[in-house]
């Protein structure tokens, strides 16, 4: 198969058949299912465009789901309270835990949503939801927004991939996008896998690679498979990450950065992110594991917490000092929060009602404490942010419009969900 | 010296001490005289009568097993929860560890400082409004008593103080922090005689002095920084004189130990020894053995018994389901005192690990209310455990003679 012709073939969720066409006409006829046909007819353009702006974005994910009484929403003095104090921050009146000293430096730079109220309470629905935006479905598989980034930031061609998952959780991947999104996995201290990769001389690993190629070419010839291409751009995008390897080696800016990225595995990886981000990748996610904290969950805040403030802080500075904060953005997320009663455990347990994650960077309007929770942090008492709405917003601060439609099979899929509203006050 | 003696137990007093759980006990001059702490930062005293009345019918809460009596002072000072208390010989004297990284010393004999209103039944209250739908309860007024400040407040810790102890003559004091930093107090100069730091990263979360105050036991450990970052637990016997390391008593367990390895593997040497800490220390009496206690949500809260001059494991005793709170030999040495998460206080013999009595009973759902700290009366014949649905339990150890 030619250049030319490998390059017009789409995947699915980019292509629109006449069968599909077909099925959407019927059904705008029937009542209206396809909200925004216009999205949909011009998404190759439209990520074509958005890609233009290279802009990244680094989630830092917090598996487990981190409390928020003990970072960002402290109820001092309350039965919820815990055994942490306040501390002050550089922003005039606002406070969080004294497990953050170096984030307090830095909340000029943070928009910070003490009102999140979502809509799935364990992990895996947990999990799902705050990687794509949407709850876990039968009939869909939604792309991660990692994936999403990719498609309308990823720079098409690169030697590195355009999502990158450092020790992190998710296993929705690209979902309906195709596996051009999914994320590429590495491990906690940013080790390769094994199968990126090889063993062999640089002039054996050539000669293979010809002779893959002419066995691929000869099976394409006189057909049109899909997998066939995938498995193709699979192989030759690993032979791309072969040459850009160094992109995952930090140790060369380690003993340097350690004291600004603090000395911890989470750490490294956060350094790693922003190597990354120098390097073009559009998104990195850093994953810190753990909060999971029905017992003892002051000890194992205590444990974590300051870790991963050092790195978060470290990170920001550095993004900024490189000029690179301005377009990247850093979303600190989990998949839940933790809830105001302390159990006989010492901990505490699932939580969506009410609950914080931030943001900073990229389009994000820095010193901001949006939404609010009542006296026990048991209920948003102001500004409620939903998924939906957390997602648009993260959309948005990366100018990529979150009505922006996909087709999931005949379904136009929009990249935030319907009714989702982006949170402007957190934006420039 | 006093000799323990265990004979039908029994539980004489529930004092109410409810709101933030009570975390800390201690005995003063005899087993009518005792001061607990709590997670507020409360720490309140009672004065006992010489028998408890005849137990009131239960009230509010069902598990309501024995009277309460109400405080006769409450010792005003700490911001932040009690962690650990310790009496010194005489009675006089308490010592106070705090998450608000003060030690404070208490002259229990001072001249009050003022007056308080102390509310020591809140959770009943509010579950009597609850249930009637009227606040009544909730505008009682509450216990007056009076207050005390505290002696002295010894200064230099720069984080949460989970770890206290005292040497048998009450000269001497030891706490530790969540920064690894440990301080050896003089009590009677009420100023430092040493202070040395553990491994970076760990917290100190258990250490004792030897009975003549010359060795300090520390246990240091820290909840993970990550799956794959987790500091290497410690456990070592120091001396004090010159703040140098006596004994490396992980090295002596385990020869595979690599203290400065964080990886998952480098943890998985110590995990089952160590458990989710050695939140819990003692050095018996004559300075033979070391007690330490397996402590956070762990299957089976073990506890060591080591040889102290070698290190060596001498047994491990299995009681308690769930972590280990707190450990206290006996006076004699003959027996080994233990609370524990799952709402008991064990006591066992020393000799062949046999465990003679077990006070409370399980309570809570799958996960049990804990007794968090326990004390022995001078006298050998009173126990004492907090527990966190705010009590603080006191039993006769020879019920027989009730």
């Amino acid at each position: 198969m030619s250049e030319r012709l490998r390059n017009s073939v789409c995947v699915p969720a980019e292509h629109l058949s006449r069968r599909t066409l077909l099925k959407g006409t019927l059904g705008t006829a029937a009542g209206g299912v396809v909200m925004n046909w216009g999205g949909l007819t011009d998404t190759a353009a439209y990520a074509e465009t958005a890609k233009k702006q290279q802009k990244h974005c680094i989630l830092l994910w917090m598996n487990g789901g981190a409390s928020q009484f003990e970072t960002f929403d402290m109820k001092v003095g309350r039965p919820t309270g815990g055994l942490f104090r306040p501390i002050n921050t550089n922003l005039p009146g606002v406070e969080v835990c004294e497990l953050m000293p170096k984030i307090a430096q830095q909340m000029d730079k943070l928009a910070v949503i003490r009102s999140m109220r979502t809509s799935e309470v364990d992990h895996p629905g947990g999990i799902y939801l705050m990687h794509t935006g949407y709850r876990p479905s039968a009939n869909v598989r939604f792309p991660e927004v990692g994936s999403i980034v990719a498609k309308y930031q990823g720079r098409e061609g690169s030697d590195l991939p355009n999502f990158i998952k450092v020790s992190s959780q998710g296993d929705a991947g690209a979902g309906f996008l195709g596996p051009k999104y999914h994320p590429f996995a590495i491990g906690s201290e940013g080790g390769l896998p094994p199968f990126s990769t090889s063993g062999m001389k640089p002039e054996d690993e050539t000669r293979r690679h010809e002779l893959r190629s002419f066995v691929e070419d000869r099976y394409l010839k006189d057909r049109n498979s899909e997998t066939a291409r995938m498995h193709r751009e699979s192989y030759e995008a690993a032979r791309r990450l072969q040459s850009a390897r160094q992109a995952f080696d930090i140790s060369g800016e380690w003993e340097k950065n350690r004291e600004l990225y603090g000395d911890s595995e989470f750490g490294r990886r956060c350094l790693l992110a922003r190597k990354l981000v120098e390097s073009g990748v559009a998104f990195i996610e850093v994953g810190q594991s753990s909060y999971d904290s029905h017992a003892d969950n002051f000890g194992w805040h205590k444990g974590l917490v300051p870790p991963m403030e050092h790195a978060w802080a470290g990170l920001l500075v550095d993004l900024q000092q490189r000029g690179l904060l301005d377009k990247t953005l850093v979303i600190w997320a989990g998949e839940i929060g933790r809830t105001p009663k302390i159990n006989n455990r010492a901990g505490r347990d699932h939580y969506v009602r009410c609950w914080s994650t931030a943001l900073a960077g990229c389009g994000i309007k820095g010193g901001i404490v949006y939404g609010s929770s009542d006296q026990d942090g048991v209920e948003v008492k102001d500004n409620p942010v939903t998924e939906g709405d957390f997602f648009a917003t993260i959309y948005q601060a990366l100018s990529i419009d979150p009505k922006q439609e996909n087709l999931a099979g005949v379904r136009p899929v929009p990249l935030a969900p319907f009714g989702s509203k982006v949170v402007s006050d957190l934006l420039t | 010296m006093a000799e323990m003696i265990v004979d039908k137990p029994k539980l004489l007093w529930q004092l109410q001490f409810e709101g933030a759980w009570p975390m800390a006990v201690a005995f003063l001059d005899s087993g009518r005289r005792l001061v607990a702490g709590n997670q507020d930062g409360r720490l309140l005293m009672w004065d006992l009568p010489e028998q408890p009345p005849a137990i009131e019918p239960p009230k509010g809460k069902a598990d309501r097993l024995a009277p309460s009596a109400p405080p006769s002072r409450m010792l005003t000072g700490h911001t932040n929860g009690v962690t650990r208390l310790v009496a010194a010989p005489g009675g006089k004297w308490i010592v106070s560890a705090s998450l608000d990284r003060t030690v404070r010393l208490w002259d229990i004999n001072a001249e009050p400082v003022g007056d308080a209103e102390v509310i020591v039944d809140i959770e009943t209250r509010q579950e009597e409004a609850k249930r009637s739908r009227k606040d009544d309860s909730l505008k009682q007024p509450g216990i007056a008593v009076k207050t005390l400040a505290s002696a002295h407040i010894f200064t230099g810790h720069q984080d949460w103080i989970e770890a206290l102890g005292i040497n048998d003559d009450g000269q001497r004091v030891i706490s530790g922090d969540n920064s690894s930093n440990v301080y050896v107090w003089d009590l009677a100069a009420r100023k430092e005689v040493t202070h040395w730091k553990g491994r970076r990263w760990n917290w100190i979360v258990a250490t004792a002095l030897s009975p003549d105050g010359q060795t300090a036991l520390v246990s240091e450990y820290r909840y993970k920084r990550d799956d794959f970052d987790i500091p290497s637990s410690g456990l070592k016997l120091w001396n004090v004189a010159d703040s140098t390391e006596k004994l490396d008593l992980m090295k002596v367990q385990f020869p595979k130990y690599m203290p400065d390895d964080t990886s998952y593997g480098a943890a998985q040497v110590w995990r089952k020894f160590v458990a989710n800490g050695l939140v819990a220390a003692d050095i018996s009496p004559d300075g033979k053995l070391l007690a330490l206690g397996q402590g956070g949500e762990t299957d089976k809260g073990q506890v060591h018994l080591l040889d102290a001059s070698t290190g060596a494991l001498v047994r491990s005793i299995s009681g308690h389901q769930y972590g280990v709170t707190d450990i206290r030999f006996s006076q004699d040495g003959k027996f080994m005192l233990s609370t524990g998460r799952d709402t008991s206080l064990r006591i066992t013999q020393v000799e062949d690990g046999k465990e003679v009595a077990q006070l409370g009973s399980p309570r809570g759902g799958q996960f049990k209310d804990w007794l968090s700290s326990l004390a022995i009366s001078p006298d050998q014949k009173m126990v004492a455990a907090t527990d966190i649905a705010g009590f603080v339990h006191v039993w006769s150890l020879v019920g027989s003679e009730m």
